[in-house]
């Protein structure tokens, strides 16, 4: 602790004003106060300040996050392996998942933190911690295949024109993350659609083995026929119910468990940090929305209208998405009665999309975007509401 | 009696809560007046160094209203007068001499009060320099002296760290805080809210009746702009007066015996404080003779002296003296260190917090808290605790941004005039936003337009 303190201690006088590296200050202040909080003191009232930092909210995020990537791992080499038909054992599994995951994870973050940097310096801010938490989410919704490029461009893209041209963390009105995976999605559709994409072949191989069907489960549902059902599809290709909430089939690399993003919306809303409202509201829409469906769905329709509501919560990455997408505080509606509205309509909007919409199998990601844009007109009219209940005081 | 349930504010378990006793201390040698930090009163000197002054003789006046004279805490003569930046007044010390002369005035007993005409009252109050005690909402100016105030509210509580207690200033003083608000009867015909806490069970026991509006909550329940936000009916009710309680005990000695009333009770506390206690002491007393021999000898490093506690009160040297208003001085640690080793992800058992973000959270002990920001300046990040911490409901962080917008009129109709000053919005921001500072400044400027 001593030696690290006095590696800043001595490098600091490199990276102040008349340094040689005084561009790069934010970088290095944003190094040093990862160790060490900055001795500032409060110049006006209140003279007291709160514990809580910026920096400190953005990493429980992270923290919740780490779940998905350990888990994220394990089931991109499990799928792989599956698919490849080679051994399923515990070691070698998570190894060829850390060799899909840490390049992505490590080319994300270094293009991101460099635009970051870029742009601190430009404006004279410290860096925002609201960064590391895109830098987290934007690989967790990538398929495992996609080329390192892309994943490049994709954050380039969310973090310029998502937030930093806006002005930054705080003033941007889009999910940066979501925004990257977006831009991928519409830039590249080779490389983000097919069910190919979601499963990483090994050993040279062009094609999965036989016994692999190697289709996600929402692109089973929405392609079984009427005569069939969807639940009877999902069994058929061997996925039971208990992997569909633990999240064992091919998918992004973090999206596809529900149950940790039950448990990951369960310990943000514990520290106060994700609002509840948007995620109950974001599930109430999508049971309710899919209930409807169910009833105005004639005889004749396609199985996925006929698919019980519980389990559009369970396959694909719906969960995911309210749980840290959706709840982004800069990007979501910021009144209280307004998230209960913002997180229903997410809700209902993705089983739309998914059910509706043969283009798109995922619809979570562009409904969040949807209703970021909304998000404003929201707070707006729950504002004014608010506002008329006050006696004026002018 | 009216109950009253306060939903919002936020309670501090901060080190250093002073006891219910009081020591009293003996006569300083100087005593000093503050006129920087007399709220929107441009002062004008009146006195010289070198000049001698009694105790109650004006030592500056108003320069928007020169009938409204601020007396001197002490007899004796005018030591020095400091000046600060751009030669704002900051201190005029006294330095007192034996006898101590005084100003006195006819005694104007309780049967006169009942008789006496309202106008005549309000000159009586201007003369003795001590009309500046009441203050008028929204701004916290000084009442005017041409009007009739819709309430005047007297607030006896402590809810922000460290306050003294009110039970222990108006220990056996009840029929002067009768007397006291018999006069406010007067100047606001009638109408006169005296609220204290639930909790202040001794108080209320004692005053019973005077009473009149009961309230449970957090701080700032105590703050009269909660009170008149909570129970105002139409928008004249935002205009109403306040007191201070032990001011109105200052302005009921006065009237009712002709003299100035130089002490008063002062609540010390905080972490750097050894024995946490209240201090009987001169009107004005040096902070070295609250300090004196009280300090935490444990504590090397740095300590903020702060006047008018931790939330809405301000810094100042250890070298100077209370202020006007002031009746609490807080001692923290200064704060200025680097943070404990990767403290961001720390558990956090000691590090008070609004937030559940700590574990501090179940932590039941008084934590200490210094003045360290605790976190570099961000951007609003929309995390709404500022607006569920607001005791008046104020969306702050709507209003901050009509405020930066020059929208005045969107943030008026958000509340800005409600806004109570306490400080609770900057405390709980994450991205460490002066957002108490930024709504004190607008509603400044929207005061100097408004005279």
């Amino acid at each position: 602790m001593k030696v690290v303190k006095r590696f800043f201690d001595s490098n600091r006088q490199h990276f102040v004003e008349g340094g040689r590296f005084a561009s790069l200050y934010a970088l290095f202040e944003a190094i040093e106060t990862i160790f060490f909080a900055p001795d500032t003191v409060t110049r006006t009232s209140p003279n007291v300040r709160d514990s809580l930092d910026v920096k400190r909210f953005m990493t429980l995020v992270i923290v919740a996050l780490l779940p998905h990537y350990a888990f994220g791992v394990y089931n991109v080499g499990y799928q792989s392996h599956l698919a490849s038909g080679v051994s399923t054992s515990l070691l070698p599994v998570i190894l060829t998942g850390l060799s899909a995951v840490v390049p992505m994870v490590i080319v994300t973050y270094v293009v991101g933190l460099a635009w970051e940097v870029l742009f601190a310096a430009v404006r004279k801010h410290e860096i925002s911690e609201g960064l590391f938490v895109s830098c987290a989410l934007f690989p967790l919704t990538l398929p495992p295949t996609i080329p390192l490029w892309q994943v490049a461009l994709g954050i380039s893209f969310g973090v310029v024109i998502g937030k930093e041209i806006f002005g930054g963390t705080g003033r941007n009105f889009l999910n940066p993350a979501l925004t990257a995976r977006a831009f991928l999605y519409f830039a590249y559709p080779a490389q983000s659609s097919g069910d190919a994409i979601w499963t990483l072949l090994r050993d040279g191989r062009s094609a999965p083995v036989d016994t692999f069907t190697g289709a996600t489960p929402l692109s089973l549902a929405a392609s079984t026929g009427s005569d069939q059902t969807v639940a009877g599809q999902l069994a058929e290709a061997g996925f039971s119910n208990g992997d569909l909430f633990l999240g064992l089939y091919p998918g992004s690399i973090g999206g596809t468990s529900t149950l940790l993003a039950l448990a990951g919306a369960a310990f943000l809303v514990i520290l106060g940090i994700a609002n509840y409202r948007i995620i109950v509201g974001g599930m109430l829409g999508v049971v309710l929305t899919g209930g409807m469906i169910n009833l105005l769905a004639g005889p004749q329709a396609a199985a996925f209208l006929h698919l019980n509501p519980l389990h559009h919560l369970t396959i694909g990455g719906v969960m995911f998405g309210l749980a840290y997408m959706a709840t982004d505080p800069v990007s979501a509606t910021h009144m209280p009665g307004a998230k209960w509205v913002f997180g229903f309509m997410i809700g209902m909007l993705t089983v739309v999309i998914r059910v509706f919409n043969p283009a798109f199998p995922e619809g979570v990601g562009l409904a969040i975007i949807f209703m970021n844009v909304f998000a404003p007109l929201l707070d707006h009219l729950e504002v004014q509401l608010r506002l008329r209940r006050r006696i004026p005081n002018i | 009696m009216k109950h009253l349930q306060l939903p919002k504010g936020f309670n501090f378990a901060l080190q250093g809560r002073p006891e219910e006793e009081i020591d009293i201390l003996g006569r300083p040698d100087r005593v000093g007046l503050l006129p920087e930090q007399i709220a929107f009163v441009k002062p004008r000197l009146l006195v010289r160094p070198g000049d001698p002054v009694r105790i109650g003789s004006p030592l500056i006046e108003d320069k928007r209203n020169p009938a409204i004279k601020f007396p001197s805490p002490g007899g004796g003569r005018v030591a020095e007068i400091n000046f600060g930046p751009r030669r704002v007044i900051k201190e005029v010390v006294i330095e007192l001499d034996e006898q101590e002369d005084a100003v006195t005035f006819d005694a104007l007993t309780a049967d006169q009060l009942d008789q006496i005409d309202r106008q005549d009252l309000v000159q009586r109050i201007i003369d003795s320099g001590l009309w500046a005690l009441l203050r008028r909402l929204p701004y916290r100016d000084v009442a005017p002296v041409d009007r009739t105030p819709p309430a005047i509210l007297v607030n006896l509580d402590n809810k922000q760290p460290f306050m003294p207690a009110p039970s222990l200033y108006l220990e056996g003083r009840t029929d002067l805080f009768e007397y006291g608000l018999a006069v406010l009867n007067k100047l606001a015909q009638g109408r006169v809210f005296v609220g204290t806490a639930a909790s202040q069970g001794a108080l209320l026991e004692s005053l019973r009746e005077l009473v009149t509006h009961v309230y449970t909550g957090a701080y700032p329940a105590d703050d009269p702009g909660v009170l008149v936000y909570r129970t105002k009916r139409k928008p004249a009710d935002n205009h109403a007066w306040y007191i201070q309680g032990q001011d109105l005990l200052m302005l009921a000695h006065l009237l009712k015996t002709g003299q100035y009333a130089t002490r008063r009770v002062y609540a010390l506390g905080g972490a750097c404080v050894s024995r946490p206690m209240h201090l009987g002491a001169r009107l004005g007393a040096p902070l070295a003779q609250l300090m004196d021999g009280r300090l935490d000898s444990g504590y090397a490093g740095d300590r903020r002296c702060i006047q008018g506690g931790v939330l809405t009160g301000f810094a100042t040297p250890p070298s100077s003296y209370m202020g006007l208003f002031e009746t609490a001085l807080t001692l923290v640690p200064e704060g200025n260190v680097k943070g404990a080793f990767l403290g961001f992800v720390r558990p956090g058992f000691d590090r008070p917090t609004y937030s559940r973000t700590f574990l501090s959270r179940l932590n039941r002990s008084n934590l200490k808290m210094d003045c360290n920001k605790n976190g570099g300046d961000r951007a609003c990040i929309a995390c709404f605790a500022c607006a569920d911490v607001c005791p008046v409901d104020i969306l702050v962080h709507f209003t901050y941004k009509a405020v930066l917008a020059d929208e005045i009129e969107d943030a008026l109709r958000h509340g800005l005039l409600d806004c109570v000053e306490c400080g609770l919005c900057s405390y709980v921001c994450p991205s460490k936003i002066e957002l108490m500072e930024t709504l004190k400044q607008a509603r400044a400027e929207l005061q100097k337009e408004q005279i």
